[in-house]
């Protein structure tokens, strides 16, 4: 079989490139750096989806299954979508060798079946997000990276001392630590959730979010709402196949979940800068996830996968709009946007419609399965939570969205930089036509969370 | 095919129009008024070339098997009425906003894309399908006030939107609960009529669809929205909105209750006459009490599709064909006076009624439109209107008398609106507001095609009760047959 590539290729090929990044960054003009990470993205990514088809292989560390090769090839799709719109600016010539870590670490957590490779992965993610979000030395990034730091340090504790108790009372440090039972096991468990809830933004772990998203370097805060998010999910997907003890896993999920989506939603509704508004609306839709998992029905890992991917496209457009229209995006300066700069305005309203759930975009069916998932597994109070969620979240898509359209005073002159119109154009493109003809990524996520 | 041409050629319309901006003003106004032509003439082709049988026309596509969704649409009578009822004002509405100026090829796009989207559901018989377009419609109307209203629009267009998406949950969680639990999974309504649902849960589904279809009718108390939206809506919005999208409310309420929830049925009906008995009456006295002409109008939307949910939930031959007529009565009736309302307002730039007058001396041509469509209103023989309430009566004596005095009741106090508003608008002297332009050319031609169908239907009901007779019969026989 020469079309299959070797398991660990893609881990290898980021690693590669992550160093050739490092060592362009600080002699070669900022676009070497940036042209070495896309090769090396666009090589893993290459290297994922060339596995698609090939057999399980099982490991102590990581797992070579489905779902490691969607994510892996999903995080590798989020990162280049951010890498096109970062600004490695002569005070930020890291940026791109820092990006390509942190989906080395998004990519870790894809297979990541024991307590090292779980730890090693977040704490890749998160400690080169905090790099990215200072880099521009701003009052806002500072603080952002400040709060990510500190709260990611307690999440990255929390999360120790979880793997320290389920250790303690299985002697196991694979992820089937978590399906034994006992006191210790369960308060790993409850443990482990807090630090899972740091990584996802889950209320009440969920602060740095908002900032991070307005005060933070649009790419960055991107790639955190997305590829690190599609890591998570997985591991949580792992987690949950594992069996934790219940009723603490699910009732603990449904609750943070729950928290999340009204919380989330109901602060959104408060906000008039886009990117901020994008924050706490990505606080609601780490909600939405967690609901399905939360539920337990057969469909959870496609039904959660399906929805995340959706979300990241609507996410990665929106922020790479918002990153256009300069970055306090407040909504009453967005009037006009889709006369003055129709791709921009136009990916803007597609990613706002998506996000909303509204039909002929993939949000739609997002949407299907999350309420489906519900349905089928009965889960009452989440439906009404999620119902309630996805009104309020009409009224604020709608408002960016009406803005957006409105006709307003004319922009100043743009060139829109080819990279940003290459992602603005592919994701509203992979918007509207998963929302016409979902068949090819339902199939796809189907394909790969069902071996055989 | 010709079934998806009736939704694609719209749609396609909006895009073309929104690229030929580029060319000038009326470019993108002459496409959409080209694309819902062609799509009048394939509804026409559609009907003649059908079969003796209740459907004209069918078309199937498994659109994504993996999650059981079939683009099923079917087109009967009471589909091929109401679309070509839509598709009309469709063209209308372009016509009366020929003289608005902003972003005209966004609007005409928006035009096209409600008419297309509530085509959609006028067609579809699968019912996510269905929740689909259900949806869709609200992105471009909500576009559609907010953008082009007047007033306090953005508002009242967020209004529109919340009401109606919250109401959309409840048809949402409905199809998705059939669609979870049917076994293999299927969305297709006339697999779903045949599969047996337990009764209790027929009574959370109907609900469900029945929440949806009643705020978007609407009935009373879930009619806030709707003033609101159809006072600051732009001519063409009021149009679309009082023609086609209310009507996709009441559609939805003849049609699937009885074909998907027969045994739920009988248990809501009662529920749905006594909303609709209050409704009517609470939106007409309301209605007497209004100054904003536009909202007059918009109050007895409200109470004429308050007398069609009474109809429908009556569930006898004589009510449902009441109800079907109606609706596309009135579809003529308040279009019409929306459009009459709005060349006034251009004109003189207001609509309340103590600054209007004297229409009949300065402006004859609208005095006589205007005649014609209160009379409409307040369902003076003649008048398509007048054979829709009539037979709705009729048939809820079959019921009970009582529904039957207060649509009496309301009919009655039909009368005194409209004679107010009447009065008000075309007869005395107007102080601040003369109107001293009569009907334009571009005004003239909506209006008489509008007239043509209130007086046709009026005069030859025949042909829409031909039409509309399967319908009412598939509405009403599964309901005779669960009944004991």
């Amino acid at each position: 079989m020469m079309a299959t590539s070797v398991p660990g290729l893609p881990l290898i090929l980021l690693g590669l490139g992550a160093v050739v990044a490092m060592l362009l960054a600080p002699r070669a003009r900022p676009g070497a750096a940036r042209a070495a990470a896309a090769l090396s993205l666009a090589a893993a990514l290459v290297a994922a989806i060339l596995r698609f088809h090939a057999s399980v292989v099982p490991g102590n560390m990581l797992v070579d299954d489905g779902m490691n090769r969607l994510g892996q090839a999903l995080v590798c799709l989020t990162a280049l979508g951010a890498l096109a719109f970062l600004r490695p600016g002569a005070a930020a010539r890291e940026a791109p060798a820092l990006l390509l870590l942190a989906a080395l670490g998004a990519v870790l957590l894809c297979g990541a079946v024991h307590a090292a490779t779980l730890f090693l992965g977040l704490e890749l993610v998160t400690l080169s997000l905090v790099a990215m979000f200072v880099l521009p030395m701003s009052r806002p990034a500072l603080e952002a990276g400040y709060k990510l730091l500190i709260l990611g340090g307690i999440g990255a504790a929390t999360l120790l001392l979880a793997v320290a108790l389920s250790y303690a009372a299985t002697g196991v440090l694979s992820l089937d630590a978590w399906s034994g039972r006992g006191p210790l096991v369960s308060l790993g468990t409850a443990l482990l959730l807090a630090g899972l809830a740091f990584k996802l933004a889950l209320v009440p772990f969920h602060m740095w979010t908002p900032d991070a998203f307005s005060g933070a370097p649009a790419a960055a805060a991107a790639f955190a709402g997305t590829g690190s998010k599609i890591g998570v999910t997985i591991l949580l997907l792992r987690l949950d196949a594992a069996g934790p003890p219940e009723p603490l896993w699910s009732v603990g999920l449904a609750l943070l979940a729950g928290a999340s989506i009204l919380l989330g939603n109901l602060q959104a509704l408060r906000q008039t800068s886009v990117t901020r508004m994008l924050g706490y609306s990505s606080i609601a839709h780490s909600g939405y996830i967690i609901a399905i998992v939360a539920a337990g029905s057969a469909l959870v890992p496609e039904a959660a996968l399906f929805y995340l991917s959706g979300y990241a496209l609507a996410l990665i457009a929106a922020m790479c709009a918002a990153a256009d229209t300069g970055r306090d995006s407040h909504l009453g300066n967005l009037r006009g946007l889709v006369w003055s700069r129709p791709l921009v305005g136009g990916a803007l309203a597609v990613s706002l419609l998506s996000l909303a759930g509204l039909p002929a975009s993939v949000g739609f069916f997002g949407k299907f399965y999350l309420f489906t998932a519900l349905i089928s597994r009965e889960a009452w109070g989440l439906l009404i939570v999620a119902a309630v969620g996805s009104a309020l979240g009409l009224y604020f898509y709608a408002r960016f969205a009406a803005a957006v359209f409105r006709q307003g005073p004319d922009w100043p002159p743009h060139e829109l930089c080819w990279t940003d119109a290459a992602v603005l154009l592919l994701c509203s493109l992979i918007i509207l036509g998963t929302g016409l003809f979902p068949t090819s990524l339902l199939d796809l996520v189907r394909m790969s969370v069902n071996p055989g | 095919m010709i079934l998806p041409a009736l939704v694609l050629l719209p749609l396609l319309g909006g895009f073309i129009a929104l690229v030929v901006g580029r060319l000038g003003d009326d470019a993108p106004r002459w496409v959409a008024i080209l694309s819902l032509t062609l799509a009048l003439v394939a509804l026409a082709e559609a009907i003649v070339g059908g079969g003796s049988g209740r459907w004209y026309a069918e078309y199937r596509y498994d659109w994504a098997p993996a999650l059981g969704v079939s683009v099923i649409f079917a087109l009967d009578g009471l589909s091929a009425s109401l679309l070509a009822v839509s598709l009309g004002l469709g063209i209308v509405s372009v016509v009366v906003s020929w003289n608005t100026t902003s972003n005209v090829p966004l609007l005409n796009a928006t035009l096209c894309w409600t008419v297309a989207a509530s085509n959609g559901v006028f067609l579809s018989f699968d019912i996510l399908v269905l929740a689909f377009f259900w949806e869709l419609m609200l992105v471009p109307s909500f576009l559609l006030i907010s953008l082009w209203g007047h007033g306090d629009r953005e508002a009242a267009a967020m209004k529109f939107l919340v009401f109606n998406a919250i109401a959309g949950l409840g048809l949402l969680a409905s199809v998705f609960y059939i669609g979870a639990t049917a076994n293999p999974v299927t969305f297709d309504a006339f697999s779903i009529s045949a599969m047996h649902i337990p009764r209790t849960v027929q009574v959370w589904l109907l609900l469900g669809f029945a929440l949806a279809f009643m705020v978007k009718l609407p009935v009373p108390p879930l009619h806030a929205w709707l003033p609101d939206a159809h006072t600051q809506a732009p001519t063409a919005g009021s149009i679309l909105l009082a023609g086609v999208l209310l009507k996709t409310g009441a559609y939805g309420l003849f049609r699937f209750p009885a074909m998907l929830f027969p045994e739920a049925v009988p248990v809501l009906a009662p529920y749905g006459l006594v909303l609709g008995g209050f409704g009517t009456i609470y939106a007409a006295l309301i209605a007497c009490g209004q100054t904003d002409a536009k909202r007059l109008v918009a109050y007895t939307s409200v109470a004429h599709m308050s007398v069609v949910l009474m109809g429908i939930s009556g569930g006898v031959d004589f009510s449902m064909m009441g109800a079907g007529i109606i609706m596309v009565a009135h579809a003529f009736s308040a279009s019409a006076l929306f459009l009459l309302l709005g060349a006034i307002y251009d004109r003189v730039g207001t609509r309340d009624l103590r600054e209007l007058g004297g229409l009949q001396r300065s402006a004859p041509r609208f005095a006589v439109a205007f005649a014609l469509f209160f009379s409409a209103t307040l369902a003076m023989p003649g008048t398509s209107n007048f054979l829709g309430e009539a037979l709705v009566i009729t048939g809820m004596f079959q019921v009970s008398w009582i529904y039957a005095a207060i649509t009496l009741v309301s009919l009655v106090v039909s009368v005194v609106y409209a004679t107010r508003l009447f009065k008000h608008v075309v007869f005395g002297t107007s102080r601040k507001a003369e109107v001293k332009e009569d009907l334009r050319p571009a005004e003239l031609g909506p209006v008489i095609v509008l007239a043509t169908g209130t007086l046709l239907f009026g005069l030859l009901p025949q042909i829409l009760m031909v039409a509309l007779e399967p319908a009412v019969d598939a509405a009403v026989l599964p309901l005779a047959a669960g009944a004991p």
